[in-house]
């Protein structure tokens, strides 16, 4: 099983593996691409990891898209897995709700998740159904507010903006 | 009932109960031990750092064992929204400080990838070059402090003595024998100096010369193997589920290298191999660390031999921007898989740049591997583990 | 001429003061040894500074620097027992000394059960360190000294059966007269049992001095310092330090002695009888003493379990075969 399979193949098997519980399906940057509802993601993850191979889990984050410059979204939860034996990679985005952001928990399909929905959990404000014991993991258990929303702005930079955001023009003409 | 091991306070208190009395329990039979949880860090000699393990031990036998982790958290998702892609370089070099240019690259890969500049070969095989330096340094240094965690203080100074070449090598041509920041969206800051690659062949091949000796130290020694075969396995399928990866996933028999699986800069030219355990247990672990100094030498001499003439940049923009768009780039860090998620919306900031680190997955897996180990193995495991806190806490 | 008699009293007095000195002093240069030993074996060069020439005072200074530290005891530890236990620890290996033979006359009492002293005192410092880490009210400490116990119970017996059959071959419990039985030195003949006693014996005294490649009591890089993590200042000197050198440069004497031929020269060639007994007795210590320190950065430490299978499972049963061995050759030969 160790061959490289084509991302094209990829997306097929991937297709097939899952019908019509993976929403837009696509091909970006040779990673195959899809959208899944909340309700279906454990389904989608175990048919993932058992009939497609994706049997590494890379990563679970979210992405912010409320203040992307041409097309704001909302809030979702980014999960990456990988086929070690085909070699091709699946990123997995879960739209979820900005107000009151609830998600199940793939902690039963991939373990490795604990600790990332932890994170995913403090940073933005995800509230993982299922997962065995949903605290803080980087941030003390007092900290208010989820740090990776758009929304939270970094402190210092509330105040005044970035001294160094200068493009190479400015700093020879000797902007500050 | 507490036995009079565990209750220290009562002791302090005066509240203790009387030896006889403790004496006439053991004599029937009844004295019920306790469980004793011990804070090993955030301060301690052989975690690396500011890492916490809450362990609960029951004699000599670490029942369980839970990181905590966060000490060391600077933020640095939130830290690079604010940042252009050169001020990230600097920054993101200072995540896992032992394999620092390597750091640097998922970030230009995925810049080159989103606005599709072409990198000119001689920044490629110069790039790897680096790289390649930067992995030995760092596996030099966890060959050096794993030995130390297990008793032997000497081979930390042999392995420090090769170190110095190669870092001399890197402050010839970045200036910095840490962090670098000698990498930019579309090949290299500058060329390298005259010498430097005299320099950097020099390192490498005493290396590799002196390593032999250095494995007869440990790798030979009746001892160590003692102390770390059959001690820590981690099997397949929960480093699958985990993500482990690197050295760690390679001594559990998993033939995972993204340097052969999906190569990046120049890669697929080189001759070198890829070496696995096949218990996954401590002594696999290092082994393949050691095994991989060679491979990476390798790597190094040949590059240099290819190493094209020629510009050292492509075509790169004055104002670095990427197009909107997002991509996932990983590559093979010192200690597993470091992958980028950028998500760009056409400024010169990321919108969102995923940092996935090695060390993070790979210590996520502790907890499993540590059950029912004895103390002196916890340390053989966390040692054999190669973490950098950095990694795990960004 | 003028005539001096002293009392026996006085004699005494003053042959404890010169072990007084003596011990201090020996625990000093044996440290110094070791920094410097160390140092060459790793490829470094060591202390260089202080006292000028290749840094002779380190160990002075590290002494004298550890005299004005903060005495720290901490809230919730025994003070009594705490403050007890360095002595605890030192002043048995003090009295060691008092019965190895320097020179034919230089030893402050030969007793007759020499040996038997000798290994009785070594035992004490046991309590000592269980004393130290129980007190210390610290999970660290106490892990340490239970470990430090078992190893050093273990370890006692190897070290006493080899004693034992080097009594046998002496004849005698007496520390001078096993050295006058010596006329070549018992690590050498009777061939292949004294060698054996021998190794016996140096892999005994390493794991009774708690040192690599049996430190897991003082496992540094795991429990810190062990049963000594809560000692600062004067105290920490004394129950570790001190004791260790002092230790070290104790057992190296009694290898010396036992196995060495003591003050006695290597052979019973006429010459060799010109240099003083002295000599050779420091010279022999210092032969053991870097045996020691050369183990100490070659090796890893072995696990506490792994260290108590290989003293009952191997060491005590090979040293019974050679108190057996031994008991033939004395008859036999």
């Amino acid at each position: 099983m160790l061959e490289r399979v084509s991302p094209e193949e990829a997306l097929e098997r991937v297709r097939t593996a899952l019908g019509d519980r993976a929403g837009e399906l696509r091909l970006n940057f040779g990673q195959v691409d899809l959208v899944c509802e909340p309700t279906r993601l454990v389904d989608v993850m175990t048919a993932l990891r058992d009939d497609v191979g994706c049997r590494y889990f890379t990563f679970l984050s979210g992405v912010d898209r409320s203040e992307v410059a041409d097309n704001p979204g909302g809030l979702e939860v980014l999960i990456h897995v990988y086929s070690p034996d085909g070699r091709f990679h699946v990123n997995v985005h879960v739209p979820v709700d900005a107000e009151a952001p609830r998600c199940p928990s793939i902690t039963g399909v991939y373990r490795g998740a604990l600790w990332q929905e932890r994170e995913c959990h403090e940073m933005f404000g995800v509230d993982f159904e299922g997962h065995p014991g949903l605290s803080n993991l980087y941030l003390p258990e007092d900290f208010e507010g989820h740090p990776l929303r758009r929304s939270f702005k970094l402190p210092t930079r509330a105040v005044k903006e970035w001294p160094g955001a200068k493009d190479p023009d400015e700093a020879a003409t000797g902007g500050r | 009932m507490s036995s009079v091991r565990g209750d220290v306070d009562a002791v302090a208190r005066g509240e203790a109960r009387p030896a006889s009395e403790v004496v006439a329990e053991v004599a029937e039979g009844r004295l019920a031990t306790e469980q004793m949880i011990l804070n090993v860090g955030p301060q301690h000699p052989a975690t690396h750092g500011v890492f916490r393990l809450l362990a609960t031990i029951d004699g000599e036998v670490l029942v369980d064992a839970e990181p905590i982790i966060g000490y060391m958290h600077r933020g640095y998702e939130k830290l690079v929204e604010v940042r252009d892609y050169r001020q990230i370089t600097n920054l993101v070099s200072r995540m896992d400080w032992l394999s620092n240019i390597q750091n640097e690259l998922p970030l230009h890969l995925a810049l080159e990838k989103l606005m599709e500049i072409e990198v000119p070969p001689r920044a490629q095989y110069m790039r790897v070059i680096m790289l390649e330096m930067n992995r030995i340094l760092n596996h030099l240094m966890f060959f050096a402090s794993f030995g130390a965690e297990l008793g032997a203080i000497t081979p930390t100074f042999y392995a420090f003595r090769e170190r110095e070449e190669i870092q001399i090598a890197m402050e010839m041509a970045t200036g910095g024998r840490m962090h670098f920041g000698f990498f930019r969206p579309g090949g290299l800051r500058e060329d390298v100096p005259k010498g430097f690659l005299a320099q950097a062949l020099k390192g490498v091949r005493q290396t590799i010369e002196r390593l032999p000796d250095y494995e007869n130290l440990l790798l030979g020694n009746e001892i160590f193997k003692q102390r770390t075969i059959d001690v820590g396995i981690l099997d397949k399928e929960t480093a699958y589920s985990y993500g482990v990866s690197g050295p760690i996933a390679r001594g559990s028999d998993i033939d995972l290298d993204i340097r052969k699986d999906e190569p990046y800069l120049v890669y697929d030219r080189f001759d070198f191999e890829v070496h696995s355990g096949r218990n996954g247990d401590c002594f696999d672990r290092f082994w393949v660390l050691v095994h991989e100094v060679v491979e990476s030498a390798k790597i190094v001499e040949q590059a240099i031999e290819d190493l094209p003439s020629g510009p050292i940049m492509g075509k790169v923009p004055r104002v670095v921007q990427a197009p909107a768009g997002e991509v996932y780039v990983h590559t093979e860090n010192s200690l597993g898989e470091l992958g980028m998620y950028l998500v760009s919306d056409g400024d010169r900031r990321p919108y969102r740049l995923k940092i996935r680190t090695p060390s993070y997955s790979n210590v996520s897996a502790l907890p499993e591997v540590l059950r029912n180990t004895y103390v002196s193995d916890m340390i053989a495991i966390l040692g054999s583990f190669f973490f950098v806190l950095g990694d795990i806490d960004r | 001429m003028i005539d001096i008699t002293l009392t026996a009293w006085q004699v005494l007095l003053i042959k404890l003061l010169v072990i007084l000195t003596v011990v201090p002093v020996g625990a000093l240069v044996g440290g110094y040894a070791e920094h410097k030993v160390m140092a060459h074996l790793q490829h470094r060069l060591g202390p260089m500074y202080p006292g000028g020439f290749h840094g002779w005072a380190t160990t002075l200074a590290d002494g004298l620097k550890f005299l004005y530290k903060e005495d720290i005891v901490p809230a919730a530890a025994d003070r009594r027992v705490f403050t007890l236990a360095p002595a605890a620890i030192f002043v048995p290996i003090l009295m060691i000394y008092l019965v190895i033979p320097m020179d034919r006359n230089l030893i402050v009492e030969d007793l007759d059960v020499g040996i038997f002293y000798l290994l009785a005192m070594g035992s004490v410092s046991t309590i000592g360190v269980l004393m130290a880490g129980w007190s210390s009210a610290n999970k660290y400490a106490l892990i340490g000294a239970l470990r430090s116990a078992a190893q050093l119970i273990a370890y006692e017996l190897p070290i006493v059966l080899a004693a034992a059959a080097i009594a046998m071959l002496a004849g005698t419990l007496s520390l001078v007269g096993i050295v006058e039985a010596q006329d070549y030195p018992f690590a050498v003949w009777p061939p292949g049992i004294g060698l054996l006693a021998f190794l016996i014996f140096v892999t005994g005294a390493v794991a009774e001095m708690t040192r690599v490649p049996f430190d897991m009591p003082v496992a540094e890089s795991e429990i810190i310092t062990g049963p000594f993590t809560e000692y600062s200042g004067m105290r920490y000197i004394f129950s570790h330090m001190f004791a260790e050198m002092g230790h070290m440069v104790a057992f190296g004497g009694i290898g010396a002695t036992l196995f060495l031929g003591g003050y006695r020269p290597i052979v019973p060639w006429e010459p060799l009888e010109y240099v003083p007994g002295i000599v050779w007795f420091f010279a022999k210590t210092a032969l053991m003493i870097f045996l020691f320190l050369w183990i100490r950065p070659t090796f890893p430490r072995v696990r506490e379990d792994q260290l108590q299978k290989f003293a009952w499972k191997f060491l005590i049963p090979l040293s019974l075969l050679l108190i057996l061995v031994t008991g033939a050759w004395v008859i036999y030969v």
